[in-house]
């Protein structure tokens, strides 16, 4: 059973040159999210007053 | 100039170590680390929970230019607690760097947390091993749990039925390998179960698991609240990182409790 998506289990395949690189892409790439993260994914240390950021029409992430 | 080439929360563990083991690249860059996903925009590390570690950490991170994050003071009085520290710097070239770092690694136990700082011969990084690293994603995120079937497939066969949520591995593995295990979905598998008595004792597995962390997130969320509140009405995140620190400590010195769990049960950070 595929537990993962294609995208994420051809890392596998991957020199570490070019995982390092598609990873520096990829973290590039995801800072356009850094305004619409949440403080904290998992964590306690959150304000309570905190309200989620809306994101960008067509915005999937 | 970190290289375009290269993990920088990787570049960071290597800097931590360089004068002594004291950091261990675990959760989601360790999932990097191991080519199953990429899941995180953060760092987060294990850390030697000695106060000489806590500065190494300081200095490296004040040489970035990082600003504490909401979180508690990187001093081993609360990082003992299983409270974490959080930080955050721009790299060079504009990225948010978040890290994160604790001490006692939520179900991990303080024995296995120990060899954990001796380097593998042949590895330049210091990364989490396989099984502590499941153990952390045990969380209450649905996220973790096809993440950790990824890293049980990593495993020997007669770990990976210790671990996997793959409910084909274990109908597959469990008559070979599934003898001692206490789980109860490979005890399915072994009865003879269907496939889907072993999906439905995996579910619960899973849902245990989630209500376990939630609960014990929620101790800590709310021991920390007062705290948080001083925090960020000070500012903290603003100020340089050796006058954050000073301040952090002295507010977690009134409002951040050395044992919020108390004894009841095991400490382990939240995050």
């Amino acid at each position: 059973m595929e537990l993962l998506s294609e995208d994420d289990l051809n890392l596998k395949e991957m020199t570490w040159e070019e995982l390092n690189r598609a990873w520096d892409l990829w973290f590039t790439l995801a800072q356009a999210t850094n305004d619409f993260d949440p403080p904290y994914t998992h964590g306690v240390f959150v304000d309570p007053d905190w309200k989620p950021t809306r994101k960008p029409e067509g915005d999937s992430e | 100039m970190a290289s375009r080439s290269k993990n920088i929360y990787f570049e960071l563990t290597e800097e931590l170590n360089a004068e002594g083991f004291i950091a261990v690249l675990a959760s989601g860059q360790a999932v990097v680390y191991y080519k199953i996903a990429m899941m995180s925009k953060d760092g987060d590390w294990i850390l030697k929970e000695t106060p000489e570690a806590c500065r190494r950490v300081l200095e490296v991170l004040g040489q970035r230019g990082a600003r504490y994050r909401s979180g508690a003071p990187l001093d081993v009085r609360w990082l003992a607690a299983g409270w974490s520290s959080h930080f955050e710097f721009i790299d060079l070239e504009g990225r948010r760097i978040r890290c994160d770092f604790l001490t006692r690694p939520p179900r991990v136990s303080p024995e296995d947390v120990a060899p954990l700082f001796e380097a593998k011969p042949g590895e330049s990084l210091l990364v989490i091993g396989l099984e502590p690293l499941i153990r952390m994603k045990q969380t209450q995120r649905a996220k973790d749990y096809p993440v950790i079937g990824e890293l049980a497939r990593l495993l020997p066969p007669e770990r990976e039925i210790e671990w996997t949520t793959d409910p084909d591995r274990i109908l597959e593995l469990a008559s070979v390998h599934g003898e001692s295990s206490k789980r109860p979905p490979v005890r399915a598998a072994r009865a003879g179960g269907s496939r889907e008595d072993v999906v439905v004792e995996l579910a619960r597995e899973l849902d245990r698991l989630q209500q376990q962390d939630r609960k014990r997130v929620e101790k800590y969320r709310a021991a920390a609240e007062t705290f948080t509140r001083e925090f960020l009405a000070a500012r903290i995140g603003d100020k340089e990182l050796t006058e954050a620190h000073s301040h952090v400590c002295q507010l977690a010195e009134r409002w951040l409790p050395f044992d919020p769990l108390g004894t009841e049960e095991d400490h382990g950070a939240p995050q």
